[in-house]
């Protein structure tokens, strides 16, 4: 396909909607934005068996008028780095090997490097709260727990990646998303993190993420050569 | 008195394939010949002409190379080049801020 009939002619107005046809064209063939969000929706689906397993990390502080005790299963915390780092590095890998057979460039190491540290970040700040229980606040934990979460790093991360392929439709996607981990953050503290309220807090955002995928792998047509 | 924004058109810059050439390039940030050649319509011959046009300029900047057996030309925009078209780009809104009276917008 090519634009050279919409951008043609001297006359300054068709001359500046030629660049911006031309830059949306640009941006429509780097743009592969259903790829990320399917392999994360595979990575948060997939932790679901390790919020079963033991909860061996934490320790109990108490002040004069309070004890609080925090666990966390350790196979959780080596999964969710992990897969986050790999599933990242695939995704770097697939946006290049896609750039070069496209003949453009791509704009996804910000949101890689971003994935990146933000996945790390959360560990290393897990881990922290974890043995400083105290730290927890009592007030707004669901809050605080949805902030300390990897889903809601998931989608941080994704605000980068809208920014940097220039994509109004995830940016709402991305802040949707988000908020929909700080509600089901709190649904799965009042359900007390049981049998319900672990898998809400993942089967949920895992979905969002899922449909969104789809919805952009139908919108995006990756199978069509050049957009 | 202030010049015609017309004086400040970069020759160089303001022609359209070029035009299209520095626009692709800035979005793309490395773009490959042929995606230049089918994006624009063109023949190879005729964007090879522009492409040594703008890099002896010093606006864009040529990679050749290899992909397996393939070989692939990949064009980057210089400093200047991105200065160049930010230039033309501000020329062409004044120029239109000139041309329609007051109160329209371009269709």
């Amino acid at each position: 396909m090519t634009s050279g009939t919409a951008f043609s002619g001297d006359d300054p107005r068709r001359l500046l909607s030629g660049t911006r046809e031309l830059t949306d064209q640009v941006r429509r063939t780097q743009r592969a934005t259903w790829f990320p969000l399917l392999v994360l929706a595979v990575v948060t689906f997939a932790a679901i068996p390790f919020r079963y397993s033991p909860h061996r990390l934490g320790t109990c502080a108490a002040t004069a008028t309070v004890r609080i005790c925090t666990a966390y299963p350790p196979a959780l915390l080596v999964y969710w780095p992990t897969a986050l780092v790999l599933a990242y590095v695939v995704i770097a890998a697939f946006y290049i090997r896609r750039s070069q057979a496209r003949g453009v460039g791509t704009r996804v190491r910000p949101y890689v490097v971003a994935g990146i540290i933000l996945a790390l970040a959360m560990t290393g700040s897990l881990v922290w709260t974890l043995y400083h229980p105290l730290a927890f606040p009592l007030a707004g934990a669901g809050l605080f727990s949805a902030l300390h979460s990897y889903p809601f790093a998931i989608g941080v991360a994704l605000v980068v990646l809208s920014w940097a392929e220039r994509n109004g439709a995830l940016l709402a996607l991305a802040l949707g998303y988000s908020a929909v981990v700080l509600v089901t953050s709190a649904v799965g503290s009042v359900s007390g993190h049981g049998w319900l309220g672990f898998p809400v807090q993942l089967v949920i955002p895992g979905s969002v993420l899922l449909l969104g995928g789809i919805g952009f792998l139908l919108a995006q047509r990756p199978w069509r050569r050049a957009a | 008195m202030t010049s015609h924004p017309a004086n400040g058109l970069d020759d160089i810059v303001h022609q359209r394939v070029r035009l299209g050439i520095l626009t692709i390039a800035h979005e793309a940030r490395r773009v490959e010949f042929s995606y230049l050649r089918d994006t624009l319509g063109l023949t190879a011959g005729n964007l090879s002409q522009h492409l040594g046009v703008l890099e002896t300029a010093g606006l864009i900047a040529i990679e050749k190379g290899y992909a397996g057996k393939r070989a692939r030309t990949w064009v980057t925009l210089t400093k200047a080049g991105q200065a160049a078209l930010e230039d033309e780009i501000a020329q062409l809104k004044l120029l239109i801020g000139r041309i329609e009276p007051a109160g329209t917008s371009p269709s």
